[in-house]
């Protein structure tokens, strides 16, 4: 069966594909520092930081499109966030500033996923001791995200095909049912998903 | 963990009920016992509390549990303090996959019990590799569960409970999402398997194949019991509790 959502990771074996997932984490969480502490303004680094990614995007050798594609995906929550410095004086220069390091940011993490699988990632934090509850938390998230848009996908589906009047309104308001009965099923599977760690012996 | 006294039950259940909290009662005065190295077949209509039965055979009903358990697995009977031996003792196969597989990748997911249980290293791997041959699916190690189909999760998850050495196997619809090839497989593994079995399904033939002994379930009551066959041939008992009599044995004599 397919779903919307896409694997982020992009397999390939170019050289930054076969760099230890750490330096990678470590290299990403560093970019994100410096974009992140660079003054306002100060236009010449960031164009030095977007030179620095997309040489790395480049020897990834995935395919800078999808990159992009992705990124789009994310970008309008750095805009929502950019968007508020318009309110103040100045605001202008504030908002550029703010779009621009958050796109670094954002393309880095990007480049990140395309090129680590996600399950590295959670080992690699696993050994770096961060909190275990935390690092289960983001496995149990990716994993259930593909089964909720799954679940969705067929509740949708099940919907339209039983669905012969064209109506706004009716549209909406069985959008909403969708969403309520995905809210009781999520809350149930979650019961289920604990007793099933529980049974392979889940210490809590 | 052996007891060493040879005529110890695998599983005894002794008057067992259960009420949900929205005051459904799933199960009332459920008792059987199953013998070790025992397939037993638990059938009964949709809502009979097969898997109620199931989940309490690994603790994971009653919330709480009363003071008097109604299950023993080996004579211990399951409750606090005894749980996670318990578990480690009866692999429990959940109704829907996507339940059971929480981890990011096959590999992680088929090591998730034994590491729980203390393995790791190459015992950890030779395990996780050997349940994964066992189940056909060999090379899977790295896939995401998301990517596989219903009846490969399916396997997945058979795969947990075997790299777990589990004694007792507790298993809910284990054919329900296979294609014939991958049914056929999962019965000839299951006959082949050394251990304790109790297998709630609505696959009569493979009830029929796998299991010597069933037992049936209506209403949370236990409404016979016995050799498969014979119970099965029965076709009023069948037809009163919505079975039926499965085509496999209409072409052999009951004797």
């Amino acid at each position: 069966m397919h779903h919307g959502l896409s694997d982020p990771y992009q397999p390939g074996s170019s050289p930054v594909h076969r760099l230890a997932p750490a330096v990678k984490l470590a290299a990403a969480s560093g970019f994100v520092f410096a974009v992140v502490l660079l003054p306002r303004g100060t236009w010449p680094a960031y164009a030095a930081a977007a030179l620095a990614l997309v040489a790395a995007a480049a020897a990834s050798r995935v395919p800078l499109r999808r990159l992009g594609a992705r990124l789009l995906v994310v970008e309008p929550f750095a805009l929502g966030v950019a968007g508020l410095s318009l309110l103040q004086r100045g605001g202008v220069v504030v908002f550029l500033a703010l779009l621009a390091k958050s796109t670094l940011c954002l393309a880095s993490i990007v480049l990140l996923g395309a090129t680590t699988r996600f399950s590295d990632i959670l080992q690699t934090l696993a050994r770096l001791r961060v909190p275990s509850l935390l690092v289960t938390t983001l496995a149990l998230l990716y994993r259930y995200l593909y089964v909720l848009v799954e679940e969705m996908g067929r509740m949708h589906r099940a919907r339209r095909s039983r669905t012969f009047v064209r109506g706004r309104w009716f549209a909406w308001r069985s959008s909403a049912t969708v969403i309520g009965h995905l809210f009781l099923r999520t809350s149930e599977r979650a019961e289920r998903i604990y007793a099933a760690m529980c049974a392979r012996g889940w210490k809590t | 963990m052996r007891e060493g006294v040879e005529d110890v039950d695998a599983l005894e259940i002794r008057h067992l009920a259960y009420r949900y909290a929205d005051g459904t009662e799933a199960l009332r005065d459920v008792s059987f016992s199953v013998a070790e190295g025992d397939r037993v077949g638990l059938i009964g209509p949709n809502g009979a509390g097969k898997s109620t039965l199931l989940w309490h055979l690994n603790g994971l009903l009653p919330d709480h549990p009363a003071r008097e358990a109604a299950v023993r697995v080996f004579g211990t009977p399951v409750a606090e303090p005894h749980l996670p031996a318990i578990r480690a003792q009866v692999g429990l196969l959940f109704q829907d996959p996507d339940d059971q597989l929480f981890c990011p990748t096959v590999w992680e997911d088929v090591a998730f019990g034994p590491q729980q249980l203390g393995r790791q290293g190459p015992e950890l791997s030779a395990r996780v590799r050997d349940a994964l041959q066992r189940v056909g699916l060999a090379g899977f190690e790295d896939r995401h569960p998301s990517r596989l189909s219903h009846g490969e999760k399916r396997r997945v998850c058979l795969a947990g409970l075997l790299a777990c050495e589990a004694r007792i196997l507790a298993l809910d619809e284990p054919s329900s999402g296979l294609d014939p090839r991958g049914r056929r497989e999962l019965v000839g593994l299951l006959k082949t398997l050394p251990v304790t079995q109790i297998i709630a399904t609505h696959d009569l033939e493979l009830v029929v194949e796998v299991c010597p002994r069933v037992v049936v379930l209506d209403g949370g009551v236990v409404v016979a019991e016995g050799p498969t066959v014979q119970i099965l041939n029965d076709e009023a008992l069948m037809l009163a509790h919505g079975l039926e009599r499965p085509h496999i044995l209409r072409h052999r004599h009951p004797h």
